[in-house]
């Protein structure tokens, strides 16, 4: 069923034009929606529209290309990266980025995106950190943390039996390769608005030539929390910022010199 | 003509660069060629081989299970190979690594000191191109020019290297031609040269 | 464009791949393949190409993916294990339909097994090779010639049928330098209306092999059936050799075809009335003229560098009345033409019907 629209004077908030009017296989409340949203108005505000390309990747995000107005393409499990540097080396011109979520960077994918950054590859990863595996039913993810719930580890992760959670921000920015790498949210409005303008920072690193660039965004999963929608965004604030402090990691002088310009502007 | 030519040595005597040759000079005499080398994980030590098979006709299998010559720049690849030889083949043994004398009678074998040849030449490396020539000289698939021709463009640009090869080449094939020819190496059934 | 030059067998595949346009090439470093590497990473950057050397067989495969995806013609060359790696990312392309070639510079197997040459991936690669329906285009080259000739030929039949296509070669033939003919180049390149090459002027392009609703996906399995029907028309070939007469048939594909060559030339000398037959494309596999073959032919003598895995293919196709015997050597050895021979000799001595 769809509802009338009314009609207003002014459209204050409206779909970008990079993001398609296809229904979202995602549960309420899950943060995947934000982040769609957020990379559809950057391609918009960047004019790149036709240019863009979004490598999805496998988890509750295997759809994306669906969701957006512009070329993609389906990747196999973890290796977003590796699909996306041969489209960017192949057509220079095109601005690929790689929408993957913790089970698909962090685990099964690790070796292709270290290597990625390693080679300083010129395209956008967006990492999406929810601490769980929700498409195949709320298993521990690379980045779950300890003590936490999941389908396999129901008395809460161990180390001892587990290991640790994975902080990708601060594992990548070790390597030479990469040009910018942050960490944001979308757990509350500012959180957001601050993911926006990392998302856009990245995307306009690759535009300049200047490297990889990764935004790692928190991200609530109410179903597999077992929360609410308003709790999961208190449980991120209260458990995730802890374990996976939001800021920049990476930030090379030339970027910083294009953020400069943004803020000057 | 079809000769199937067995090359064995060490890794690092440079089996492989006179099978390239032979190989090479083969083919640009007009001839049919396979050249197929060992290869291993062992990059210098372990034996290697190199088979080249020269001919007028179109050439089947890759590999040489009967040859009609073989060098053997090592012990190992004496004793696996002297037995394959075609009656009435040349063997050329490297008389400087390999103590052991050949059994069968009836195949043509010369011992060349090929490493003291070459030591003898200022440098113990260019012993296959020694014994490349004492191949040329009892089994004269290629001529000695077709090789030098295609050393002058596989080592361009280094003089040294090839005036020296083409050297060792030559003293090997002088060598082998002059034991040959004295009456008293030869044996009832073949030439045992010393 | 009549002049030769002797050249090893993976030369001969690298450039063939210059010479049939591959834009981009990606591959991680395995034995007895690393000379295709090597040869690329000197040949394609200076021509404007993509040349990358990977983290694993995995980012290759999943880069020939993006390369063909964005329109590309793509390669990627390995051996056995890393084949075994590849299977993944080869399902995902023949799933999108994406064209692409791979490779597959056979060893010794299972396991690390050895480097010699050998064909023990003849099942994987002919059958699908990873998960769900689906098949690749297999061609088998023997002789050095054939290697460049056939990836040319690859990378032409790729596009046709937008289906991944693999150059089934072994250690041997890639190590072996016999004179070629060069080939002229490919200077034009099909289309490709449907590559992820930014949405300017055009509806988007998505390419997938995903339908998030399962009653959508039996559809695109039967298309994809309907298209490997068509190659299996169209794209058969083998090559004979003394059949006419033949009361033994040798099968035999890849390097051990040569030994069995010279085999049949060693028992026509007797006066042994052989014959070879060698498929050059083991899928789509020659099963009709292998039938009509057995019209005539009582023995049929499978020469393999496997346990025994193309003699299915021939029982498939001579039926179970005649006479079907293997010789072979296994796990990187190679199979001689004098143990050819003693095979032959033994299966004619047989009295028929065992």
């Amino acid at each position: 069923m769809r509802l009338e629209t009314p009609e207003f004077d002014t459209v204050l908030y409206h779909r970008p034009e990079s993001l398609e009017d296809y229904p979202l296989h995602l549960c309420p409340g899950c943060g995947h929606g934000i982040v769609h949203r957020l990379i559809a108005e950057v391609v918009d505000e960047l004019g790149i529209r036709e240019r863009a390309v979004c490598v999805a990747s496998i988890g509750c995000m295997v759809n994306s290309y669906h969701y957006f107005k512009f070329d993609g393409l389906e990747s196999a499990h973890g290796r977003a990266p590796a699909v996306a540097t041969a489209i960017k080396r192949c057509h220079p011109h095109l601005v690929p980025f790689t929408y993957q979520g913790d089970g698909d960077l962090a685990a099964i994918g690790t070796a292709e995106i270290v290597h990625a950054c390693a080679r300083g590859e010129n395209f956008t990863t967006i990492f999406v950190n929810n601490a769980i595996y929700g498409m195949t039913g709320g298993q521990m993810a690379p980045t779950t943390l300890l003590g936490m719930y999941s389908t396999s580890t129901t008395g809460g992760r161990e180390p001892a039996r587990s290991g640790y959670p994975i902080r990708v921000c601060e594992m990548l920015s070790a390597l030479d390769g990469p040009a910018y790498i942050a960490r944001e949210s979308v757990h509350k409005p500012s959180a957001v608005r601050k993911a926006k303008q990392a998302i856009k920072l990245a995307f306009r690193t690759q535009l300049a030539g200047l490297g990889m660039s990764l935004v790692e965004v928190l991200s609530p999963c109410p179903v597999n929390w077992r929360l609410e929608p308003v709790d999961a965004m208190k449980w991120l604030a209260e458990h995730m910022l802890p374990q996976y402090p939001l800021g920049e990691y990476k930030v090379i002088e030339a970027v910083a010199a294009l953020k400069k310009e943004t803020d000057h502007a | 003509m079809h000769e199937e030519i067995t090359l064995g040595g060490f890794g690092g005597q440079g089996v492989l660069f006179i099978g390239r040759l032979l190989a090479e000079a083969a083919f640009r005499e007009g001839h049919e060629v396979v050249c197929m080398p060992s290869y291993g994980a062992e990059k210098r030590g372990g034996t290697v081989w190199c088979d080249v098979t020269v001919s007028e006709e179109a050439i089947g299998a890759l590999f040489i299970t009967r040859p009609t010559a073989v060098v053997a720049m090592n012990p190992a690849s004496l004793s696996k190979l002297e037995a394959a030889i075609k009656p009435g083949g040349q063997l050329v043994v490297n008389r400087s690594l390999v103590p052991d004398k050949v059994k069968r009678a009836d195949i043509c074998t010369i011992y060349v000191p090929a490493n003291d040849m070459a030591a003898e030449l200022g440098d113990d490396s260019v012993s296959n191109m020694v014994i490349l020539g004492s191949l040329l000289a009892v089994c004269p698939v290629v001529a000695a020019s077709s090789i030098t021709a295609v050393m002058g463009e596989l080592l361009a640009g280094k003089q040294e290297r090839l005036a020296l090869n083409e050297k060792a080449l030559g003293a090997g094939y002088d060598w082998t031609k002059k034991n040959l020819a004295s009456p008293e190496s030869k044996s009832k059934e073949g030439a045992h040269v010393q | 464009m009549t002049e030769k030059t002797l050249m090893a067998g993976n030369i001969a595949i690298a450039e063939g791949a210059i010479l049939a346009g591959c834009q981009a090439y990606f591959g991680y470093p395995i034995t007895p393949q690393n000379e295709i590497l090597e040869h690329l990473s000197k040949r394609m950057p200076g021509d404007g190409r993509v040349f990358l050397q990977t983290e694993s067989e995995l980012a290759a495969i999943n880069m020939v993916y993006g390369a063909a995806a964005a329109g590309c013609r793509a390669m990627t060359s390995t051996s056995s294990p890393g084949f075994s790696l590849e299977q993944e990312g080869i399902s995902y392309m023949a799933g999108a339909e994406l064209p692409a070639v791979i490779v597959n510079v056979m060893r010794g197997g299972p396991g690390l097994g050895n480097i010699g040459g050998a064909q023990g991936d003849y099942f994987q690669s002919t059958r699908g090779g990873g998960h769900g329906d689906y098949r690749l285009i297999n061609l088998a080259p023997a002789s050095v010639q054939e290697m460049m000739d056939f990836t040319m030929l690859a990378f032409e039949l790729a596009d046709k049928y937008r289906n991944p296509v693999v150059v089934l070669a072994d250690g041997f033939l890639g190590q072996v330098m016999e004179p070629i003919v060069r080939r002229p180049p490919v200077t034009e390149l099909p289309d490709k209306p449907w590559a992820i090459t930014g949405a300017r002027g055009r509806a988007k392009n998505v390419i997938n092999s995903f339908e998030m609703n399962p009653a959508d996906f039996p559809p695109r399995v039967r298309l994809l059936f309907q298209k490997y029907e068509a190659i299996c028309q169209n794209e058969v070939r083998f090559e004979s050799l003394e059949l006419s007469d033949a009361t033994l048939v040798i099968v035999a594909y890849g390097s051990v075809s040569r030994s069995a060559v010279t085999a049949v030339k060693m028992a026509r000398r007797e006066g042994i009335p052989v014959g070879l037959f060698r498929p050059t494309t083991v899928y789509p596999f020659p099963y009709k003229a292998l039938t009509e073959l057995a019209r005539h032919a009582d023995n049929f003598l499978v020469a393999e560098l496997s346990f025994g895995q193309l003699i299915d293919d021939v029982r498939l196709a001579v039926g179970h009345d005649k006479r079907v015997a293997l010789v072979n050597r296994y796990g990187g050895v190679p199979l001689h033409a004098d143990e050819i021979l003693a095979a032959i000799k033994e299966m004619i001595s047989q009295p028929v019907g065992r």
